[in-house]
C-alpha cells in the first residue's frame, strides 16, 4: 500500500492541483522545466536560505520530519515535499498559491498550519509561496537521516533528469536544407549531407549496380544473389528496379531469418539451461520461430515487444503471441539449487528478465541499479525493484501452442527419431526373441517340473497355452521391456495434433521443474538493500521507471485489474503498456532504439554508438535529429519495420561506395558524418551459409527444430544454441555465448579463423561441391570456371590479371595433385581453387 | 616481435586506458579490436600482442592446477589437531543447510590421514602427499579462503570469473586481454580437462569462457580425444607444397584487393592471419608431442605410473606451453562431482587418497622440473578448488564431507610469491576462515598483482559499466608477496 501511494505521489511531482476538495492527478504531464529553469532554481535556493529554511526549521519540521510525520508529511528533504502527505502533495512546483501547503498556513483550508500555533508572519508565507514558484529548490535535507533506512525505496528522479536526450519526447523535425538537394533521395539524406557540408565534405560516390545488388541481398535475406539473379538485376531497365529488388528480398521468408539473428542476440537466446547440467531445452525453439515469422509478418515492432513480455496476456489463444513469451524464458538458470540459494537465484532470474529488457528495448542499463542506484542514469534502486516485481509470479513452463506449419515439422522430426526405437523392438521381437523362446518351447515340452507347469496349465485355456506362454515370456524379458518402455516415453511426448510444445513464460502454469530445492518463484519481490536476499526493506509493487513515465495517471493508464477468471496478474501486460506508449511511457525511447538498430546494421554503426546503452555513459547520437526523425517515421508506419528498412536502403547515404579517402579521413577519421558507407565483415551464420549457398548445398527449409551437428545444411540460425556446447565454427567469428544480451558483436581478426577455413572438413566438403556446379564435367574450359567462381562467389567477373594467376594456379595444382597420385586431379585443383576464393577478403566483407 | 615488454623496467602510467592500447599496440600487424576501444580507429591492434603490464611483473605465466570438486582443506594442508580431539561430537549451533545434503548431517569427524610438519617452514601435510611435501617451502599456503556458494557450479564460476553468477570473464581471460600473449603460434590460454572420460568441471566451457571480453580470450580446451585443436589439421588430399600454393594465390589476391581499397587495416590484418594459421599448424602438435621428452623427464611426472599418468601428461604439457610463451595454462584435476572428482560426499578417505596419487608426483614434477629450467620464477603456480569441506561428516556406510563455502585452502609457489608462507587461519576445527581471511576477489587480486597489474585498473567497457575481475572488491596479499 505504501509503495503504491508513493509511486502515485511521484507521478505527481510536477502535476497541477485540479480540484480544491479533492486531490487527484491529472493529466499535465508536461513538466516544469522551462529555459530558465536554471535561474530560477537559483533563486529559489537563495531563498530557501535566507527565508525559508528557518520557517520550516523552526515552526515545521518537529510535527513533520524531526520527532514526527504527522499526516504523513516529512519536509526533511525535498522528495518529502514532493511526495506530500495524506492528502496528496504539498506543494504545485511553480504554483506556490495553489499549493497545498501554502493554503494551509495562510489558513484559507483546514487544517490550519502550524497546528496549535500563530499563524506565521505574512511575509514568510509570500517567501515559501515564491519559494515553490521558483521550484522549490532545497540545498540539502533539513535533517540527518540515519533512522530512515527505507528512504532509498521511495526516491524521487529530479526533474532535470529527463532532459538527457534519449529520456525527451520525439522532437518534431524537419529535414534540413541541403546546397546540393540533387544528392539526396529521401530526407535521411538531407540530415546527412547537411552535416557534411558544413564540414565541407562531400559524399562518396555511388557503387555499381553489381555491387549495390551484393549489398542489398546480403543486408536484407543474408544469402548472395545467385548467377542468374544478378544477371537479372543487371539487366533490368525499369526506373524502380532498385525498389522493386527491396520489395522482392523484403518480402523473402529468409528476410525474417537474416535480421531475426539479430534479435536472438539481444535476447540472449539459446536452448538450454545453462549452468551445471546444461540440460536442453527441447521447446525452445519455438520462440526463434516466432522471431523469424514475426520479422517475415512484419508485426508492429510494438506489438512484437508486448508479445514477448506478456504475449499470453494479449492474446492467449495465438500460438505466436505464446510463442513470443520465451523471450523471458531464453536465460540461463541453474537446474541445481540448494535450498540456502533458491531466493539468491530467483533474483539473479528476475534480474536477467529485467536486464535485458533494458539492454535489448530500451538501451538501458537497467541491472545496475540492482545493488544501489544507478551510477550514471537516473534510475533509483527503488524502480529497479518496481519493475522486476512486475514478474514475481512469472514462471517458464511447457505449453502445447497452436501451430499446424509447426506441427508438421515437428511430427516429421518426432516420427524421424521414433521410427529407429520402433524399429529397434520390432527386430528384437522378430530376431533375438523366438531363440528365447524356443529355449522356452523346448523346457515346456520336457516339462522338467511337472507341479509348476501343471499349476500354470490350469490357469489357461486350452489351445491357448504355448502362445499365452509366448505373450508371458515376452513382457518378461528385460531386454525386450527396456525397448517396449522407450517407444512408449517418446510416443508420449509426441506433438498434439495442430499444436508444438513450445517453452513459454506464464503465470499461473505448471513450471518447468529441475533439482531445485525449494519454490519455483517467491510470493513477494522485496526492496533488497545491497541486492542481498537477507535485507529487505518492504514489498516492491509493480511500476515502472519514473524517468520515462509522463502520465500523472501512471497507474489508471496502464494497470488493468484482472477479472475473476484471468489466470495472470496483468502486470506484465501493464509493463508492456508502459513500454510502447509513445505519449506518456517509454515508447519514444523504444523507437528510437530500434531504429538506431536498424541503422546500424545496415550502415555499419549505429547513429547511437552504443546501441545498447543510450544512457550518459552511451555515446550520443552523431544526429539526433535524424535518431527522432526515424523514430517518428516507424510510429507512423504503425511500427512496422520493412519501411524503415526500404527508407533505409533507397538513401544516397546507404548506396556509397566504402571507399577510404584521406582527405575526407583528415576532417572526419571515424566517418562520424557518413561519408562513407564502411565494409562490414559478414556474421559467422552468415559466412556459413554463404559458403554453403556458393557450393550450392544449402537446404533452405524454413523454421522448425535445430540441431547439432555441424554437417548441417541448412541456416546457420537452425543450428541448436547448446551453452555449453556453441559450434566452433560460430564462435570462431564472434558468435555470442547466449549468457547476455549483445547488441553489438566484436569483429575480431585471429588466426582459428584462418585454420577453419584453410582445414575445416565442412569447408573442404563445400569447396568441393563448389567446384562440381562450376566444373560439372573434366572438359569445361578453365577460363569458364574462374569466371563461374568468381560470378558465383564474388558477384563480379574476375579482373584479366586475377583470371590469369587463377587459371595459372588451377594447372598448378592439377600438376600437384596428379604428382600425389589423386585421381581427379582436376577436380581437386578446382575445389583448391573454390576454397581460395571463400578464403578472400572480398567473401567474408561487405563492400 | 615487440622487444620483450615483460621484464622492462616499471613503466610510465598511461594518461588512460586507451593510450595504454594505444601505446600497447604501435609497431604491430594491425587488427581491429572492436569493443576494446568502441571502433575507433584507435582500436586497430593486435588483440594477443604482448602487452606491457602497469608495473613490474613478478610472473609471465600462469599454471593453475584446479582440484575439481572442493578438496577437503582438513585433510589436505590445514592440520587440526583439536578436531581429532573432538571426533565424534556434535557440532551445536551447525546450521544442517550449510552444506549439499541437509539430512545427512553427522559429528564432527577427524581426518583420516596422519599429519606431518615438512620443510624449513615446517607446513603441515597430510600423508596422501608424500611427494608434495618435500616443495612446501617453495608454496605460500592461505588457509582462510572463503566463497559465496555451497553449489559446485556458482563456485566454480566465482573462483574462475569472480562473480558466482554464469557469464563473466574467468581469469585467464583476464589476464589475456590485459597482457595478450608472447607466442602467436600457439593459443595464449589453454585448458585441459579429464582425459579418463569422467566429464568436465559443472558449467562446462563457461569456467574458461571470456563472458563479454572478446572471444579471442576464452580458453583453449585441448581436447583429451582426437586432435587436441580443432582444425589444426591439412586435408588429406592437401600436400603442404599445395596449401602452401593456395596460401600464396590468396595472399596476392588479397594484397590486390587490399591495393584498389586502401586503407583497410582489419583487411590488411586478414592477410596476416592466414600465415600465423599456417604456422600453428606446425608449432601446436609440437608443444603438445611428449615423444621429444627424455625418459627421465617423463619418470618425473609420473608417466611411467599408470595411476597418475594422464595428469602428468597434462603437467609436462603444461611445462612445455609455458616454455613456448603461452600465459595461461589451467589443468583440471577430477571429472564433473561426486566420486568423479574432488568431491568426497561418501569415503572422503577412499576419495581423497586416491585423487592424491594422481596427483601428487605430477605436480611435484612440475615444481622440481621448473625450478630446474628456471621457469619456477616467472611461473605462478596455483592449487586450490571452488570450495573446502565440512569438518562434520557427511552419514555413510563410508563417511565423507559435504561443501564448506567457509573454508578452504589454497597454496601459490613460484613467480613472486615468498615460498614457506603460512597465512590466514581457519577456526580450530577448520570450519571457518577466522584469521586474515582471503575472499575470492583477494585472491584474484593477488595473483594479477604478480602479473604486474593492478586489479582496480584492468577495466572492459561492457554496457554502459567499466567491469573488473575484482568488481568492487579486493585486496592484495601482501605478506606472501616475495
Amino acid at each position: 500500500m505504501m509503495a503504491i501511494r508513493c509511486r502515485v505521489g511521484i507521478a505527481l511531482a510536477a502535476i497541477i492541483l485540479w480540484s480544491v476538495t479533492v486531490w487527484r492527478p491529472v493529466g499535465a504531464a508536461e513538466p516544469v522545466v522551462g529555459p530558465d529553469h536554471g535561474a530560477k532554481m537559483a533563486r529559489g535556493l537563495e531563498l530557501f536560505k535566507r527565508a525559508v529554511r528557518p520557517v520550516l526549521t523552526q515552526h515545521c519540521l518537529g510535527c513533520h520530519g524531526e520527532k514526527a510525520t504527522e499526516a504523513g508529511l516529512d519536509l526533511g528533504d525535498r522528495e518529502g515535499l514532493l511526495r506530500g502527505g495524506e492528502s496528496g502533495p504539498a506543494v504545485v512546483v511553480g504554483r506556490g498559491k495553489d499549493s497545498l501547503l501554502v493554503k494551509l498556513i495562510s489558513h484559507a483550508r483546514t487544517p490550519k498550519m502550524p497546528r496549535g500555533g500563530e499563524k506565521l508572519p505574512a511575509d514568510a508565507i509570500a517567501a515559501i509561496a515564491t519559494w515553490i514558484d521558483l521550484g522549490a529548490p532545497y540545498d540539502g535535507p533539513l535533517l540527518s537521516r540515519k533512522s530512515d533506512a527505507s528512504a532509498w525505496t521511495r526516491r524521487v528522479v529530479p526533474e532535470e533528469a529527463r532532459r538527457h536526450w534519449a529520456f525527451r519526447p520525439l522532437q518534431q523535425v524537419v529535414p534540413p536544407e541541403v546546397r546540393h538537394p540533387e544528392w539526396c533521395r529521401t530526407p535521411i539524406d538531407r540530415f546527412i549531407l547537411a552535416r557534411l557540408e558544413a564540414a565541407g565534405l562531400q559524399p562518396n560516390p555511388a557503387v555499381d549496380r553489381a555491387v549495390l545488388v551484393r549489398r542489398a541481398y546480403f543486408d536484407l535475406i543474408g544469402l548472395p544473389p545467385s548467377p542468374e539473379e544478378l544477371e537479372a538485376a543487371l539487366a533490368a531497365d525499369e526506373a524502380d528496379w532498385y525498389e522493386q529488388l527491396l520489395d522482392r528480398l523484403l518480402q523473402s521468408p529468409h528476410h525474417g531469418e537474416r535480421w531475426g539473428r539479430h534479435w536472438l542476440d539481444l535476447a540472449r537466446f539459446a536452448e538450454s539451461h545453462g549452468f551445471e547440467h546444461d540440460y536442453d531445452r527441447p521447446t525452445a525453439y519455438p520462440y526463434r520461430d516466432f522471431v523469424i515469422q514475426a520479422l517475415n509478418d512484419d508485426l508492429p515492432f510494438d506489438t512484437f515487444v508486448r508479445w514477448q513480455i506478456a504475449g499470453d496476456e494479449y492474446a492467449p489463444d495465438n500460438g505466436l503471441a505464446l510463442k513470443a513469451t520465451g523471450f523471458l524464458a531464453a536465460g540461463v538458470h541453474s537446474t541445481q539449487i540448494t535450498k540456502k540459494e533458491v531466493e539468491k537465484h530467483r533474483y539473479d532470474e528476475l534480474d536477467d528478465i529485467v536486464s535485458t529488457i533494458g539492454t535489448a528495448m530500451l538501451g538501458l542499463t537497467i541491472g545496475c541499479a540492482r545493488c544501489h542506484d544507478h551510477k550514471y542514469d537516473p534510475i533509483p534502486q527503488a524502480d529497479y525493484y518496481r519493475l522486476v516485481a512486475a514478474f514475481t509470479t512469472t514462471v517458464r513452463s511447457e505449453l502445447d501452442v497452436p501451430d499446424p506449419h509447426g506441427y508438421a515439422q515437428a511430427l516429421a522430426l518426432f516420427e524421424r527419431e521414433h521410427r529407429p526405437l520402433v524399429e529397434a523392438l520390432r527386430r528384437y521381437e522378430a530376431e533375438q526373441l523366438p531363440k528365447k523362446r524356443a529355449v522356452l518351447v523346448d523346457a515346456w515340452n520336457k516339462k522338467p517340473d511337472r507341479g509348476r507347469w501343471a499349476a500354470i496349465d490350469a490357469l489357461l485355456p486350452t489351445g491357448f497355452k504355448l502362445s499365452a506362454v509366448v505373450q508371458w515370456q515376452q513382457t518378461l524379458d528385460p531386454e525386450w521391456q527396456k525397448l517396449a518402455k522407450r517407444v512408449a516415453e517418446h510416443r508420449s511426448r509426441a506433438p498434439k495434433p495442430g499444436h508444438v510444445k513450445a517453452l513459454i513464460s506464464s503465470e499461473n502454469v505448471p513450471p518447468l521443474r529441475l533439482h531445485t530445492q525449494g519454490e519455483d518463484f517467491l510470493k513477494e519481490t522485496h526492496y533488497l538493500r545491497r541486492g542481498d536476499p537477507a535485507q529487505k526493506e518492504g514489498v516492491a509493487t509493480p511500476g515502472f521507471l519514473q524517468v520515462l513515465t509522463r502520465a500523472a495517471d501512471a497507474e489508471q493508464r496502464w494497470r488493468q485489474v484482472p477479472g475473476p477468471k484471468t489466470r495472470t496478474s496483468l502486470h506484465r501486460r501493464a509493463l508492456a503498456e508502459w513500454l510502447t506508449d509513445v505519449e506518456a511511457g517509454a515508447g519514444p525511447l523504444l523507437a528510437r532504439v530500434i531504429v538506431n538498430r536498424l541503422w546500424q546494421h545496415h550502415l555499419g554503426r549505429g547513429l547511437v554508438a552504443t546501441p545498447s546503452d543510450f544512457g550518459s555513459r552511451g555515446e550520443p547520437p552523431s544526429h539526433p535529429e535524424l535518431l527522432d526523425w526515424l523514430a517518428a517515421e516507424l510510429i507512423r508506419h504503425g511500427w512496422r519495420l520493412k519501411p524503415l528498412h526500404r527508407l533505409i536502403m533507397t538513401s544516397a547515404v546507404y548506396q556509397q561506395s566504402s571507399q577510404i579517402d584521406p582527405r575526407k579521413q583528415a576532417v572526419d577519421r571515424d566517418n562520424r558524418l557518413w561519408w562513407r558507407r564502411p565494409k562490414t565483415r559478414l556474421e559467422a551464420e552468415i559466412i556459413r551459409d554463404n559458403l554453403l549457398a556458393v557450393s550450392g548445398q544449402l537446404d533452405r527449409t524454413l523454421y522448425g527444430p535445430g540441431t547439432l551437428d555441424p554437417r548441417s545444411v541448412r541456416r546457420s540460425i537452425y543450428f541448436t544454441v547448446k551453452r555449453s556446447q556453441l559450434l566452433p565454427m560460430m564462435q570462431v567469428f564472434d558468435a555470442p555465448d547466449a549468457l547476455q544480451g549483445m547488441g553489438e558483436r566484436p569483429t575480431t581478426t585471429i588466426a582459428p579463423q584462418a585454420l577453419m577455413l584453410l582445414n575445416n572438413p565442412q569447408v573442404r566438403a563445400a569447396a568441393h561441391r563448389f567446384a562440381r556446379r562450376i566444373a560439372p564435367t573434366d572438359d569445361v574450359d578453365t577460363a569458364r570456371i574462374v569466371e563461374a567462381g568468381y560470378v558465383t562467389a564474388l558477384g563480379r567477373r574476375p579482373r584479366a590479371d586475377e583470371r590469369a594467376e587463377a587459371q595459372a594456379f588451377i594447372e598448378h595444382q592439377t600438376a600437384g595433385h596428379r604428382a600425389a597420385g589423386h585421381h581427379d586431379s582436376r577436380l581437386l585443383a578446382v575445389a583448391d581453387f573454390c576454397q581460395v576464393l571463400m578464403c578472400l577478403n572480398e567473401f567474408v566483407y561487405l563492400e | 616481435m615487440m622487444p620483450q615488454p615483460m621484464f622492462a623496467p616499471p613503466h610510465p602510467r598511461f594518461r588512460s586506458r586507451r593510450e595504454f592500447l594505444r601505446q600497447a599496440g604501435q609497431g604491430f600487424g594491425l587488427l581491429a579490436l572492436a569493443g576494446l576501444l568502441e571502433q575507433t580507429a584507435e582500436a586497430v591492434i593486435q588483440p594477443m600482442a604482448p602487452r606491457p603490464p602497469h608495473f613490474h611483473p613478478r610472473a609471465r605465466a600462469v599454471i593453475w592446477l584446479f582440484m575439481n570438486g572442493g578438496p577437503s582443506q582438513v585433510d589436505t594442508w590445514d592440520h587440526k589437531p583439536e578436531l581429532a580431539r573432538r571426533d565424534g561430537q556434535e557440532l551445536p549451533g551447525f546450521d544442517p543447510t550449510t552444506g549439499f545434503f541437509v539430512n545427512q548431517v553427522g559429528p564432527l569427524m577427524k581426518s583420516p590421514f596422519r599429519f606431518r610438519q615438512h620443510g624449513q617452514s615446517g607446513a603441515w601435510v597430510s600423508e596422501i602427499f608424500p611427494n608434495l611435501a618435500r616443495h612446501v617451502d617453495k608454496m605460500a599456503f592461505l588457509y582462510s579462503c572463503w566463497t559465496d556458494s555451497n553449489n559446485h557450479s556458482p563456485a566454480l564460476f566465482k573462483i574462475n570469473t569472480g562473480m558466482s553468477r554464469m557469464g563473466f570473464p574467468c581469469l585467464g581471460s583476464w589476464v589475456t586481454y590485459g597482457l595478450g600473449t608472447e607466442t602467436q603460434n600457439l593459443p595464449a590460454f589453454v585448458v585441459m580437462y579429464d582425459t579418463l572420460g569422467r566429464g568436465l568441471p559443472k558449467g562446462n566451457a563457461s569456467n574458461w569462457g571470456a563472458g563479454f571480453l572478446p572471444g579471442i580470450f576464452q580458453g583453449t580446451a585441448l581436447k583429451p580425444q582426437g586432435a587436441p585443436i580443432d582444425d589444426l589439421e591439412r586435408s588429406p588430399e592437401l600436400t603442404d607444397r599445395l596449401q602452401r600454393a593456395q596460401l600464396d594465390l590468396l595472399g596476392r589476391l588479397n594484397r590486390r584487393g587490399l591495393e584498389a581499397a586502401p586503407g583497410e587495416a582489419e583487411l590488411e590484418a586478414r592477410i596476416e592471419t592466414f600465415e600465423l594459421a599456417y604456422r600453428m599448424q606446425l608449432a601446436a602438435p609440437e608443444a603438445i608431442d611428449l615423444s621429444r621428452e627424455p625418459a627421465s623427464v617423463h619418470r618425473l611426472y609420473g608417466l611411467d605410473q599408470p595411476k597418475c599418468a594422464h595428469f602428468g601428461r597434462q603437467c609436462l604439457i603444461a611445462r612445455r606451453l609455458v616454455e613456448r610463451g603461452v600465459r595461461f595454462v589451467q589443468i583440471y584435476s577430477g571429472g564433473m562431482e561426486n566420486q568423479l572428482s574432488w568431491d568426497g560426499h561418501i569415503d572422503i578417505a577412499g576419495n581423497h587418497r586416491g585423487f592424491a596419487e594422481e596427483t601428487d608426483l605430477p605436480i611435484a614434477g612440475l615444481l622440481t622440473d621448473l625450478e630446474a629450467r628456471g621457469l619456477l620464477e616467472s611461473t605462478l603456480v596455483i592449487w586450490g578448488g571452488e570450495f573446502g569441506r565440512l569438518p562434520v561428516s557427511q552419514k555413510s556406510a563410508k563417511p565423507g564431507r559435504d561443501h564448506n563455502p567457509h573454508a578452504f585452502t589454497v597454496w601459490l609457489a613460484g613467480g613472486g610469491v615468498k615460498g614457506g608462507t603460512q597465512y590466514g587461519e581457519t577456526d580450530e576445527i577448520g570450519f571457518k576462515a577466522v584469521v586474515d581471511r582471503v575472499s575470492v576477489h583477494d585472491l584474484h587480486a593477488t595473483i594479477l598483482h604478480l602479473l604486474g597489474m593492478d586489479h582496480k585498473r584492468l577495466t572492459y567497457r561492457y554496457n554502459g559499466r567499466d567491469f573488473r575481475l575484482t568488481d568492487v572488491s579486493g585486496n592484495v596479499i601482501q605478506a606472501i608477496l616475495a
